[in-house]
Order: structure tokens, then sequence, then C-alpha cells
């Protein structure tokens, strides 16, 4: 009895650390975006605010690199999906005993680092743009159409294992009895395997979408004049930081779940109504809007994070942080004071101590002030990953 | 005599129409976007960095010169070894090892309890709250670490108040955020693939040891690891190749001191503008790794076929 | 009524690799003609309905239809209709759409295709049931669709391969006799594949028994039953009692085969046979289990086997009696039930004879492995 009671315990707090590890780095992020504070952090919390997401969406350079990555998205799933059902197709149908071989080339670019395929890429068509000539060259150097080649390439293997999955439950007998019935092979490729791929061709379009629309490895090497917003963000990573990238975080964070939760509350309902027309379910007439809801955990939680985001949004209208940003810049000050009196005091008993108070010009009081108040010593806490001078280090070599 | 009854076979089954776009999107796919950008990049590889003007000039010859920087370092700087470099190099391919071991470890019991606990609600909630971290991008996900690792983050605030640690711990500089990154970056392509087999395995088996009498340890060795041996070979394989070849994750979290390999192809590529002796460099990750991934295929005995199951 | 259009297979090798599926294939099918195929999974009968249809080309050898060489004619453009063993239905399309496909290609409109769908769903005794999909028919009403689906296309073949193997005994005997009668109200040449002798032999104008990619006989169904020419024939279709022995001696059409264990036994030579058996020839004979009698009648000695009796079986229409010859020879016996208790007593000793007309000798060759 014990030992069961142990097992389950363990059970629980591995998967409670599990998610946390998983899952706790985003929800921290989340909330920085509602900090006030100059740089992301939770704690000190100073005030609740929206401003960040102003300072986003008044953004430009994030505004364009959306729009950027849009374009390269739709070019890259009309792409990578073609040749991934192209090669899938080939795949049923190759001799076996070139089979493998084929299936190694077509799985390959998984494989192949991101940083070579961009690389490869680039590096290619510029060999071909020096063979058809200046004109031509501006063409191929457009990061555009290189970034949708540079991830067509491996995204189209994503695609094709999506397709290789469904096509095993192709029954090939349906083609051929549209050819006997006298289909031509478009037709009967056109009138039998697309609509049974159909609900392939969507998963694996929004696969490559998201797959386009994150990566980074690839398009770092090919963008070109057209940054993605991977690029922009990483830039803005390395560069400089405050929390209006938490904000898009936030969003982008606050997108996915809903979508992860509306793809699987589809699926659920897909999944009853295949059930009732196979006679393996009865049908329950009706149950589609009460039973969305019961025993189904995953709609329940959708459920609930709408009603806070739209709780949020209405609070939104009449949230003000000035008030506490002034009360907070008061403490601020009052610590500052602290601070510089308990400094003089050191100094006056430790000479050494100056020296390390070096890294203090990079920071803004600010954001700072906080740390400093928890740290009296002072050392360390200026010394930070996010003064620019580290991360300028960093690559700069 | 024998391939051309291969295709003839081929375009009659699929038509001549639809038989010429499917080998055409496949050939574009293979040839133009796969293997003719290698081989250019191998070409590179072995070229001089010269001005446009001298390009297909008489100083326009293959060399070794770019592979010797790697192991030598710059010319005349004669006799050591580019101890730097190297360092860097080992460095990537070791951490990307033990990076993929700790996914292992980390991803079995969980693909086990998921797999094997079919179907019920709770089970899939925990499948769609796998599923969202991934579709984060690589970048967020990294910076969200940084928020949590950084000198006054939530980790050196929570030790502080604690009073476990005085001063914050330089979880930067000394790489534990740049490993905790990677194994966060790719674990789900570790989980994905070991749960997929685990869920195929039968209950049935399972149940039926354990009426023989195995102990737990030996039903996992004996039947679960044996039967989820092609999903961790696929899971390992990503995660490996993922991880040697990370860029995001090391520019974002890395120590100031410390590099990842591809961020030396960066550097070589974007900062210096020497592609040739980046593609060099590239091309050492690519054959290097390709060869790790291939000897412990051999190894573990696993075939090409179960990648990406 | 059409007369219905003829297929020829003139000399039809088809070979994949170094695989042989179908050695030197010489077939004449008459117009109109209901056509099998019969043999054991294998045999190669598929691979030829494939190459009828259009599927596949013969490495050597001609298709012909309607007397027009098909070669390099694709599937589409054949006028043939085939039926394929799981019936291929179009899981999405409702039914009246999978009748009226062949239409939908060619652009005839939706009203018109409703109109001849409705037509055909009436023929099969399914109106009404058009806009239902097929996974919501049950296994018959698929097979009928899958049936008005080819005919739809008015082809001038039907081709059928092994359509009744999904359903249960009793729809299967039931299926077979519809077959037969859609067949002859259309009229159209029907080539139909199957393991089951029972459907070739019910259904079949002629039939082609196939062994490993070779066609062993060609005859109506009586003719392959009763003058089977080959030993696989002879062991595949029907039950049968089968004696070794060697050649003793040839009168004309009969002739006398000494056996190790059963003596010296007369039997006619199968009519493909006559004047090519000699004397010390390896050679078989074969009983059917019907054609042993009981009995005190005192016939020739050569047609006269001893036995005892085994076991005994009631099979409703008739008891199976299994006996043993002398030398230890496993020999069965069918009686037809007469409302008879029993036929036998176990280990009585029996007289078995049998008319020489009904046991048929024949060189020696492969038998159906069961």
């Amino acid at each position: 009895m014990s030992s069961k009671f142990l097992s389950r315990f363990a059970l629980g707090a591995y998967l409670i650390i599990f998610f946390s590890y998983l899952l706790g780095p985003l929800l921290v992020m989340s909330l920085t975006a509602f900090n006030s504070s100059g740089f992301p952090s939770v704690s000190p919390w100073a005030c609740f605010t929206f401003e960040w997401f102003t300072v986003l969406f008044n953004d430009d350079r994030i505004l364009i690199s959306i729009i950027n990555s849009l374009k390269i998205g739709v070019g890259t799933v009309i792409l990578s999906v073609s040749m991934g059902l192209a090669a899938s197709l080939v795949l049923t149908q190759v001799w076996p005993r070139l089979r493998t071989t084929y299936y190694t080339l077509i799985i390959a670019p998984i494989l192949i680092p991101g940083v070579v395929l961009g690389i490869s890429t680039v590096v290619f068509w510029d060999k071909v743009g020096r063979m058809f000539g200046p004109s031509a060259e501006l063409f191929f150097h457009n990061g555009l159409l290189l970034t949708i080649l540079g991830q067509s390439t491996f995204i189209a293997s994503y695609c094709m294992l999506v397709f290789v999955a469904r096509l095993q439950r192709f029954d090939t007998g349906l083609t051929e009895a549209a050819l006997d019935l006298g289909a031509t092979h478009t037709q009967a490729f056109r009138k039998i395997l697309l609509p049974f791929m159909r609900p392939a061709i969507a998963s694996a379009a929004v696969l490559a979408f998201l797959a386009s629309f994150e990566n980074y490895n690839t398009t770092t090497f090919t963008f070109g004049n057209y940054p993605t917003l991977t690029i922009e963000l990483a830039q803005k990573v390395r560069y400089g930081i405050n929390p209006s990238i938490s904000s898009l975080a936030f969003i982008i964070i606050a997108v996915t779940v809903f979508g992860a939760l509306a793809v699987e509350a589809i699926r659920r309902n897909s999944v009853r109504k295949e059930a009732i027309r196979e006679g393996k379910a009865a049908a329950k007439p009706g149950n589609i809007l009460p039973g969305f809801l019961r025993g189904n955990p995953a709609a329940f939680v959708f459920v609930i994070l709408s009603i806070i985001a739209i709780t949020m949004v209405g609070t939104a209208q009449s949230h003000d942080p000035k008030e506490c940003k002034a009360q907070v810049l008061l403490e601020k000050k009052a610590e500052i004071a602290i601070r510089i009196e308990a400094l003089r005091q050191q100094r006056l008993i430790k000479d050494q101590s100056e020296a390390r108070q070096g890294p203090d010009i990079f920071s803004t009081p600010d954001a700072d002030a906080g740390d400093a108040a928890k740290t009296p010593s002072g050392s360390g806490a200026f010394g930070g990953v996010f003064a620019p001078t580290n991360l300028d280090s960093e690559d700069g070599e | 005599m024998k391939n051309n009854m291969i295709f003839a076979q081929f375009f009659k089954n699929n038509g001549l129409m639809m038989g010429s776009l499917l080998i055409g999107l496949v050939g574009f796919w293979v040839i133009v976007l796969v293997i003719l950008p290698q081989l250019s990049m191998l070409d590179y590889s072995f070229r001089y960095n010269l001005p446009p003007a001298e390009l297909g000039g008489p100083k326009d010859v293959y060399t070794l010169h770019n592979y010797k920087h790697l192991l030598y370092g710059a010319e005349g700087s004669s006799g050591t070894y580019n101890t730097v470099d190297l360092m860097v190099f080992v460095r990537t391919i070791i951490a990307a090892m033990l990076v993929t071991i700790a996914n292992i470890l980390m991803c079995y019991p969980l693909a086990y309890y998921l797999g094997q606990s079919k179907g019920s609600g709770f089970v899939r909630l925990l499948v769609v709250l796998l599923i969202i971290p991934y579709w984060i991008n690589e970048i967020l996900r990294a910076f969200a670490l940084r928020i949590i690792f950084g000198d006054s983050g939530l980790i050196n605030e929570v030790l502080m108040l604690t009073h476990l640690t005085t001063e914050p711990i330089d979880f930067i500089r000394q790489d534990i955020a740049l490993y905790a990154g990677l194994g966060y970056a790719y674990i789900l392509l570790m989980l994905f693939p070991m749960y997929n087999v685990i869920e195929s395995l039968d209950r049935n088996q399972i149940e039926a040891a354990r009426d023989m009498g195995a102990s737990w340890a030996r039903i996992h060795r004996r039947i679960v690891i044996p039967h989820a041996k092609p999903g961790i070979a696929s899971g390992a394989t990503m995660v490996f190749m993922l991880s040697a070849g990370a860029l995001a994750a090391p520019q974002v979290l890395g120590g100031p001191s410390s590099l990842w390999f591809t961020q030396l192809v960066y550097q070589w590529f974007n900062d210096s503008l020497n592609w040739q002796q980046g593609a060099a460099y590239a091309m050492v990750l690519l054959l290097s790794t390709i060869l790790i991934v291939l000897t412990l295929m051999r190894v573990f005995k696993v075939n090409m076929g179960d990648i990406g199951k | 009524m059409s007369s219905g259009v003829a297929v020829d297979l003139e000399n039809v090798w088809i070979k994949f690799g170094d695989f042989v599926a179908v050695r030197e294939a010489n077939v004449s099918i008459n117009g109109g003609d209901f056509f099998s195929f019969l043999g054991p999974s294998g045999c190669g009968k598929t691979t030829i309905l494939r190459a009828v249809s259009g599927f596949l080309d013969p490495s050597e050898g001609r298709v012909l239809i309607g007397g027009n060489d098909m070669a390099g004619i694709g599937p589409n453009k054949r006028p043939t209709a085939l039926i394929f063993q799981n019936l291929a239905l179009f899981p999405l399309m409702k039914v009246w759409e999978n009748i009226a496909f062949s239409m939908e290609v060619t652009g005839a409109s939706a009203g018109e295709r409703r109109k001849r769908a409705d037509e055909l769903l009436d023929m099969i005794a399914l109106e009404g049931q058009g806009d239902k999909l097929p996974s919501e028919l049950s296994g018959g009403q698929k097979q009928r669709v899958a049936i008005a689906r080819a005919l739809c296309a008015n082809p001038d073949v039907l081709l059928l391969d092994e359509p009744l193997s999904a359903l249960d005994l009793k729809l299967r005997q039931h299926m077979r006799t519809e077959l037969r009668e859609i067949q002859q109200r259309v009229g159209i040449t029907f080539i139909y594949i199957t393991h089951d002798q029972g459907e070739a032999l019910t259904m079949s104008d002629n039939v082609a028994v196939m062994k490993a990619g070779v066609i062993d006989q060609i005859d109506s169904g009586h003719n392959i039953y009763d003058h089977p020419s080959t030993p696989f024939v002879a062991s595949f279709v029907g039950e049968n009692n089968v004696f070794r022995g060697k050649v003793s001696a040839v009168n004309g059409n009969e002739a006398v085969i000494s056996t190790n264990r059963s003596g010296d036994l007369l039997a006619r030579i199968t009519p493909t046979q006559v004047g090519k058996m000699n004397v010390g020839d390896d050679a078989m004979m074969f009983i059917r289990p019907e054609a042993l009698e009981l009995g005190e009648a005192k016939p020739s000695a050569k047609t006269t086997i001893s036995a005892n009796v085994i076991n005994e079986e009631f099979e409703g229409n008739s008891f199976s009696v299994f006996l043993e010859g002398d030398g230890g020879k496993s020999i069965k016996m069918s009686v037809p039930n007469l409302g008879q208790d029993n036929i036998s007593a176990r280990g009585e000793n029996l007289s078995l004879h049998y008319d020489a007309s009904n046991a048929v000798i024949m060189p020696a060759g492969d038998l159906a492995s069961e």
C-alpha cells in the first residue's frame, strides 16, 4: 500500500518537475510583460502595466518583420507541401532496392544542421546568380527567395513524414478503380487521392508555416533585406532588451495555447463523429456543445483561459499604472539614497570595494534599483548578462 | 535496360503529366535544394577567399588552406595547433552528446507514462501542454531561460531569498544556462518519437512478463526498451544533430568566453565575410556529426528507416 | 442483348524481375461467356486479370479484347471494368457518386449522373440508398454497389477479382446466383478470379485451372470435375482419392495401374492422354469419394478395393466414411444420406468397388497441397 503511494508520489513529483521545466520559463516570461520594470523580470515586481504592449505595437521593425515572416511562410508552405507530397508519393512506388537510399536522401535535410543548410543555400544561389550575369544576381540574392528555398529544403521533409503516415492507410486500389472507370491520372489524383490527403495537407501546411515562422538557424544566413520576426527577435534579445519582447512572447504563447486547444477540441469532435458514423457510439444529437465541455479538460482550460483573457482586456481600459509608477519612483529614489549612503560608508571602511563598482555605468538606475536594495554589497548585481558589453564581446571575437 | 523499365512502369502508374510533375518536384528538391548546394559548399570550402575581381583568375585554385586553419590556426602561427577552435569543436560535440543523454533519461519515464496510460483526458491534456512550448519560437524559449537564469533572474532571487547563497550565481558564465537551454530546446523531439513507439507496445506483453515474475527493471530492459529502440534512436539522432547545430541557444544563453562551434561558423560567414572559411567549418561540422550518428547507429543496430517515425 | 466481346491471351508471359508470374498463357474467351480463373493463392490468376485490365503489360505475348491488341493502352482506355477484391469503393463519396464516377470523369452533368445512378440502384435493389456513404452499407450492399459502379461504365468485359471472398457463407452463395443472373441479363463477358472451386463450377461457362503461373486445363466446369487432365486439377477441384503406381496394361482408352498397396486397378485414361500412355509409365489414378460403392456385387477384381473402416462422419446430406486400405492406404468414401442410421461399424472390413468409367488415370505429377 505504502509503496504504491510512494510510486504515485514519485510520478507526481516527476511530472511537476518536468512540466515546470517545460512551461515555467514561458510563464515567467509572460509575466514579465506586465511588469513596468525596465528590463524583463518578475521580481521585484514594480507595477502592473500594459505599456510594453504599446511599445511593441509602435515598433515598425517588428511589424515589418511580421509581414516578411508571413510572406516567407506562405511561400514555404506552398513549396514544401508540394515537394513533400510528391516525395511521399514517389516513396510508395520506388523500386524496393532504391528505397532506403531514397528515404535517406529525403529525410537527411531534417538532420543537416540549420546553419549548414543556410550557408549552402546562400553559396549555391550566389554561384548560380554569377553564372547568369549581374541582372540575375540581384534576383538570386533576394532574401525572400533564398529564405523560402533554404527553409523548404528541410521543412519539406517534415511534410513528407506527415504524408507518408497518411499514405500508409491509403488503398492504392482506389486510384486503380478510378483509372479503371475511365479517369485520367490527373483526375484520379484530384478526385481520389487529394480528398483523402486533405487532412494531412492541412496539418502539413500548419506544420510548415509554424516551422518557417520560428526558424532561426537557416534564416539567419539567407534573410538579406527581409528580416523575419525571429531574426528581429534575435537582434533584440542579443543587443538590447526591454519587456516589449516579453509582451510579444505573451501574445505568441496565448495564440499558441488557444490554437492548440482549439485543434484538440476539433480533433475530439471529429473522432466522436467518426465513431457515431461507424455505429461504434450511439448518436446523441445535440451533444456537440455540452459534450464539448463534459469530460474534456482541454476544453475546460480553454474556457477558463478565455475568461481570464477577456477580464484582462477589460481591466486594461481602466487600469492606470501612473500612480503606482510614481510611487515606485519615490521608493527607488529613497533606495538609491540609502544605497549611496551605504556605499560611502563602505568606501570609508574598504578602499578595495571601489574597483568592484565599475560596471555600474552600464545599468540604468530604473532597471536595477530593486536588485540593489536587496544586495547591498552591490557586487555582481551589475555585472549581469544583460549589460550590453557582455553581449557584444560574445559575438565580437 | 532495367532502369528503363522502372521508369516506364512509373509513368504507366502515374500518367505522363502527374509522373513528370512528381519527378520534377522531387528532382528539384533533392538535386537543386539538397545535393547541389551541399556540393557547392564543399567546393567553396577548398577555395581562397578572393575579392570578386580575382575570381576565376590565376589565384582561384583549390586549397586545403581553410581546413588547415581549423587545425593549425592562421598561417604564420605555424607549428602549434589551433587549440581555441579545436577546443570549441570538441566541447560542442561532447556537450551535444551529454545533452542527448540527459534528454533520454528525462523523457523516458514520461514517454512510458503517457504511452501506457491510454486515452484518458488527463493524458490528452498533458500532450497538449507538451505541444505548446514546441511551437514557441526557439529564440523566445532561450530568452525565457535567460530571464530565469540571469544574475537578477528568478532562480538567483529565490536562492538569495532563502539564503542558500549570498551572491548571485553566474549561471550564464558557467554554461549552466546554455546546457539547460539546449536540453530545453529539443526535448520534445526526444519525447514524441519515444511516446509514439511506447504507445504502440501491446500492454499485454508487459502484463505477461509481470505474470511470469519479471521485475520492473527487467520488464523495461527486456521488453519496453527493445520495443522503444527505434523511437529512442530517432529522438537521439534528432536531438544530437540539432544540439550540435544549434545557434540560437548558444547566442542567447552562451557565456561570453565559451563559444559553440556554430558560432564560429556564423562569425566567419557574417562577421568576417569569409564564406570559404565558414563553408569549411560548416563542412567539418556536417561530416563529423553525420559520422558520429552513423557510427552510433551501427553500434546500436538501428536502421535509417527508423529515423523520423 | 449483345453477343459480348471476346478476350484472347496469346502466348502471354509475365515476369517480375527473375520471377515468372505467368508462363505461356493461351486462353480464348468467347464473347458473353462467364469465364473463371481458378487456382490457389499466388498462382498468378490476379496477375492475368491485371494484364487484361491494363494495370500491367505482359512481358511477352499479346492481350486482345474484341480482336484488338491492347498493348500500350492504359486501364482508363480499355473497355473493361474491374471489381476489386476489397471492392475499392471511394469512402469519401456518396453511393450514387461512386456508381456514376465513370460518367463524372467524362464530364456528364450531375443530373444525368444522378439519373443513371438511380436506374442502377433500382437494378441492384438499393433504391433510395444513393445518398448514403459506402461505410453505412452492409457487406452485400457494398458488393452490389461495386457491381453497379462497374456496369455504369458500360464495359464490354467485366473483371471480378475474388469479389465474394469477404462475405459470409450464406451471402456468398446468394451472391453467386445473383452474379450469374446479372451476367445473363447484361450479356457481357465476365472474367472471374477465384480460389473457391464451388464459385467457379456453379457460375462459369468455362474454367481455367492455374497452378504456379501455368494454366493446367481450360474446360467447362463439368469436364474439369469429371475429366481432369492433370493430377493437380484432379486433386484441387473437388475431393479425390489418389492411387500411385505404374501402368501395367493399356487397352484403347482404358489402362490398368499396378499399385503397391491396393493391387491392380482399372480406369479410363483422361481424354488428353489417350494414346500417349505406355506400359511402365509412372501414373496416378483418381476416384471421387462419391464414385466408390459398397456392395456384394461381383464385378471385375480390378475395380474392387478392400479396406477397414476407421471413422465415420455425418455431413447432413451424406456420410463420409474414412477407411484404411491394405498397406495403410487412406481412402474416403461418400454415401448419400437416404435415411440410413449409419453406414458401417468401426473396424469393419468393407469391399469397395467402382465403375471404371468413373475413375481416371493419368501420368504422375504434382498434387494440390491442402
